[in-house]
């Protein structure tokens, strides 16, 4: 044998082949980190005196009963894949942006103006305020993006700053001028009809729920960042400055540019799930509508590692645990808390990254002692 | 060779049928018996990867062997970590120096053995024990300075005293002279030699083969994980020595023709620096380029040469003086209008930013070009016109790797400088900045630089080189200038007859060139 690295002695055929093994492990993987994390709900409800099969039963077949429960699946997992992609993207250029919930609301709010001000013919109506809400995501990221690559602030403080602001102005916008007069509750007035979402049901024949056409626009979105990220030239620089800063700066590229490109589509992004909030759900601005959801965007892109084309299956999976704890918590005993534990389960393993990697190294050690 | 064929009784340190794979299944030492009398001063040389630092590290107990056995003194010894090897007398002294900057030398030393009494370190006693080591084994020191403020050679011999300290009977010295200038080189040699009196048995991990055929009575040479031999230094030359370390023959000599320099590409005026960062400042540099010729830079590490090459670069801003290459003034572009103004940079750590290890050879191929023609169009990468570039680079500049695809971290050094130099020389350039070209690269790969420069030379290129190395200085350079804190302190017009004992004096500050000699012959350069 000559000198070298285990990779350079290989054939190409040979290194194809340990390339597609190393991605049969990776699905492999992450199956079994599911599984782990139900095994661990499991013993957790079993612990506290509850009946594990019903609950379980309950969450994992529930979602797909009935089909409006698969209408609330496709809801949530179109909102929460593209709050996912959005938190991919300046992580690919490893900026650790936590700016999905202003962005979010940022295009909530702009969505749901227009919607509910501007008077519009049909189609327009629905394409202007959805145009208004990715621009307003996108400032909302450019914030934090020009702080970070001009200024050298920590992203990671200015977004989480930039959240508690946005939610504040969301709030007393909604409380004051937005609200609906006369109402008891605090919201504001519906969008305007032309300006909602069309349902899938009138497409599919079936009731959805609120499932939208909001889904496909999220798969397209889906495939628009795949090819943006291995096909166009920002892909490949937003790509350079994550995988090394000080080789893409020796080459040439404009680094704090390509920050703040990562942070604007990012931004658009998160803008786009915020239209889908208000023009596909709500029909309204709500205070809190947000939720949580901007940090669990964050949980499906650790799971897909930033990768576009998984994150789609992280969502679809992640939101049909939500959805599934719901029915879980309405029809038997346990509580939502449980899919917390699994969420967490699964955040720890894909996040120390432990498992497979260990696998891996066994699986090497073998094949060279052998 | 066996143990049994070392003369002198029991080995001081031998492995026996060792053999170690990593984790990520690199098996970097397979079955090497090795032993090494007392007081021999025992040379282990080998291509990188070839398994010799694994090897010392099986010795000072950083590696555990996956099977064999260590003996030291003529016992099994199982050690769980250097802790183990100090107590059995055994001190290494690593390449990357491992002292605390902050304390004194006589810190250092004492550190971890601290005389004094009640967890209180007596520093009186701590700097007469260091003075006494000094004396004794010939490595001086104040033992009184502080790390940060002395020499490269000096926070070395501490390291070494450090071992003496714990009581070190068997010294492993991993590179020593690489951060050494020549005069360094020969005192610490001196300083081992008087050590071998005193019956040190002395492990010298080393690639420069001149040097080695200097200090060490016999020479271990390995190759692939394995001990290719083991021979009487006496006997052996540095082609013996690099056919062994090879495999196969090979010639070290490089043919290089007579430089043809025409106008001057480069030109550096009153160069300024002032470092905003932890850097050196430099003062008043200037200098010329040529098409067709090569300049090197000597200097002892951490004099300005990599600021200087950063400013090339488009790096670092200068803070004064004109940089021209061509026509172009380079005041205030940044890396994007060095490169378009025809700069190649082979940077001197490829791991910091020569490449990005995570992506494929063929993403680190197209870092400077990916923007234009043929690579791609209105922002649209066209994959299949970059996977062709990057076979041909492949091709061109024999870079092993089964797939364009392949993470470039996964190459071995050599293999990942030349995806570095490929990107740089097929760009073209007019000035090539290439700073430490072959460090950390095999001989097979260093030759193959070696001769891509030239030829690029030869193509009409500009080539500034700046080395640590200076026999690869000596070797490559047509002109050659010296650095010394931030200034340029001499000027060869020819390194005909030049030797590195003479630069070394430069390096050092004993002797330096008047300013008009430095500055002869430049032309009036004025900002545009």
């Amino acid at each position: 044998m000559s000198v070298g690295t285990l990779v350079e002695t290989e054939d190409r055929r040979e290194y194809r082949a340990t390339r597609r093994r190393g991605l049969a492990i990776d699905v492999g993987m992450a199956v079994a980190t599911i599984m782990i994390a139900l095994l661990v709900g499991f013993v957790v409800i079993l612990a506290t005196g509850h009946n594990p099969v019903e609950a379980y039963s309950a969450m994992l077949t529930g979602p797909l009963e009935r089909s409006t429960r698969v209408g609330r699946w496709l809801e949530d997992a179109t909102t929460l894949t593209l709050l996912g992609l959005s938190v991919a993207i300046p992580f690919r250029a490893r900026q650790i942006s936590l700016g999905a919930e202003s962005q979010l609301y940022a295009g909530a709010l702009a969505a749901g103006v227009v919607a509910i001000v501007v008077p519009m013919p049909p189609v327009v109506a629905v394409i202007v305020p959805v145009v208004a809400a990715m621009g307003a995501g996108a400032a909302t990221g450019l914030v934090p993006g020009v702080m970070k690559a001009r200024l050298g602030a920590n992203e990671i403080v200015a977004t989480l700053m930039l959240n508690a602001i946005a939610v504040r102005v969301f709030d007393y916008l909604v409380n004051g001028t937005l609200r609906e007069p006369g109402s008891t509750a605090v919201h504001s007035a519906s969008i305007q009809h032309d300006a909602a979402l069309p349902s899938l049901r009138e497409w599919f024949g079936v009731p959805l729920g609120r499932a939208n056409i909001g889904l496909l626009l999220m798969l397209l979105t889906v495939v628009a960042l795949w090819l943006l990220m291995t096909r166009t030239t920002i892909g490949y620089r937003i790509r350079m400055v994550g995988a090394n800063q000080d080789f893409a700066e020796y080459g040439g590229i404009a680094v704090p540019r390509v920050i703040e490109w990562s942070f604007v589509i990012g931004g658009a992004v998160a803008g786009l799930a915020g239209a889908h909030l208000v023009l596909g759900g709500y029909g309204r601005l709500e205070p809190g509508l947000v939720g949580s959801l901007a940090f669990e965007g964050i949980v499906v892109a650790l799971l897909a590692r930033n990768n576009p084309l998984v994150v789609v299956v992280a969502g679809f999976f992640y939101s049909y645990l939500r959805v599934g704890g719901d029915i879980m918590e309405q029809q038997t005993d346990v509580g939502t808390e449980i899919v917390v534990v699994i969420q967490a389960v699964i955040v720890l393993l894909v996040t120390a990254q432990a498992l497979p990697d260990l696998f891996k190294r066994r699986l090497v050690r073998t094949r060279v002692t052998r | 060779m066996t143990p049994a064929q070392s003369p002198g009784g029991t080995p001081a340190v031998a492995a026996v049928a060792v053999t170690k794979t990593y984790a990520n299944g690199v098996r970097a030492v397979r079955g090497v018996d090795l032993a090494v009398s007392a007081g021999e001063i025992r040379a282990v040389v080998g291509e990188n990867g070839a398994g010799k630092s694994t090897l010392m590290k099986l010795f000072y107990g950083l590696e555990q062997p996956g099977s064999g056995e260590i003996a030291i003194g003529g016992d099994t010894a199982v050690l769980h970590g250097p802790g183990d090897a100090i107590a059995r007398g055994v001190g290494m002294v690593h390449q990357n120096l491992m002292l605390v900057p902050s304390f004194t030398i006589a810190q250092n030393v004492v550190l971890g053995v601290e005389p004094g009494r009640r967890g209180r370190v007596d520093l009186k006693a701590a700097v007469e024990e260091t003075a006494r080591l000094a004396e004794e084994s010939g490595l001086q020191v104040d033992p009184k300075a502080r790390v940060d403020q002395v020499s490269v050679g000096m926070r070395q011999r501490t390291e070494i005293l450090k071992a003496l300290h714990r009581g070190a009977r068997v010294l492993i010295l991993d590179e020593p002279t690489a951060v050494l200038t020549p005069q360094e080189t020969e005192d610490l040699f001196a300083s081992v030699r008087r050590l071998r009196e005193t019956g040190m048995t002395v492990l010298f991990i080393s690639h420069k083969l001149r040097e080695v055929r200097e200090i060490s009575d016999r020479v271990s040479v390995m190759r692939a994980g394995a001990l290719v031999g083991t021979v009487d230094t006496a006997e052996a030359t540095d082609r013996s020595l690099a056919s062994m370390m090879m495999g196969r023959e090979v010639t070290l000599e490089v043919v290089k023709a007579q430089a043809r320099p025409s106008g001057a590409v480069l030109r550096v005026r009153d160069l300024g620096y002032r470092p905003s960062d932890a850097g050196v400042p430099l003062d008043g540099v200037g200098f010329d380029v040529a098409a067709g010729e090569i300049v090197g830079l000597a200097g002892v590490e951490g004099n300005g040469q990599t600021e200087l090459a950063e400013i090339l670069a488009g790096l670092r801003r200068p803070t004064a003086g004109v940089v021209r290459v061509g026509g172009t003034d380079l005041a205030g572009a940044g890396v994007a209008g060095h490169r378009r103004a025809g700069i190649g940079y082979v940077p001197e750590d490829r791991l910091h930013n020569g490449a990005a290890l995570d992506e494929s050879i063929a993403d680190n191929l197209v870092v400077d070009r990916h923007d234009r023609p043929p690579l791609s169009r209105r922002g649209r990468l066209r994959l299949a016109a970059v996977r062709a570039h990057a076979e041909r680079l492949v091709a061109d500049y024999a870079i092993r790797t089964p797939d364009t695809a392949v993470p470039v971290g996964a190459l071995s050094g050599g293999n990942m400088q030349k995806v570095v130099v490929a990107r740089e020389l097929s760009a073209r350039p007019r000035l090539l900045v290439a700073s430490q070209l072959t460090r950390g690269v095999d001989i097979g790969s260093m030759r193959f630089m070696y001769e891509r420069v030239i030829a690029a030379r030869d193509d009409g290129a500009a080539v500034f080189l700046v080395s640590a190395d200076l026999s690869e200085l000596l070797t490559l350079a047509d002109r050659l200038l010296v650095i010394k804190e931030g200034r340029l302190v001499g000027r060869f017009d020819s390194t005909r007859g030049l030797t590195e004992k003479k630069v070394g004096l430069f390096m050092l500050g004993v002797e330096r060139h008047d300013r008009g000699h430095i500055g002869s012959g430049l032309d009036e350069v004025t900002t545009t």
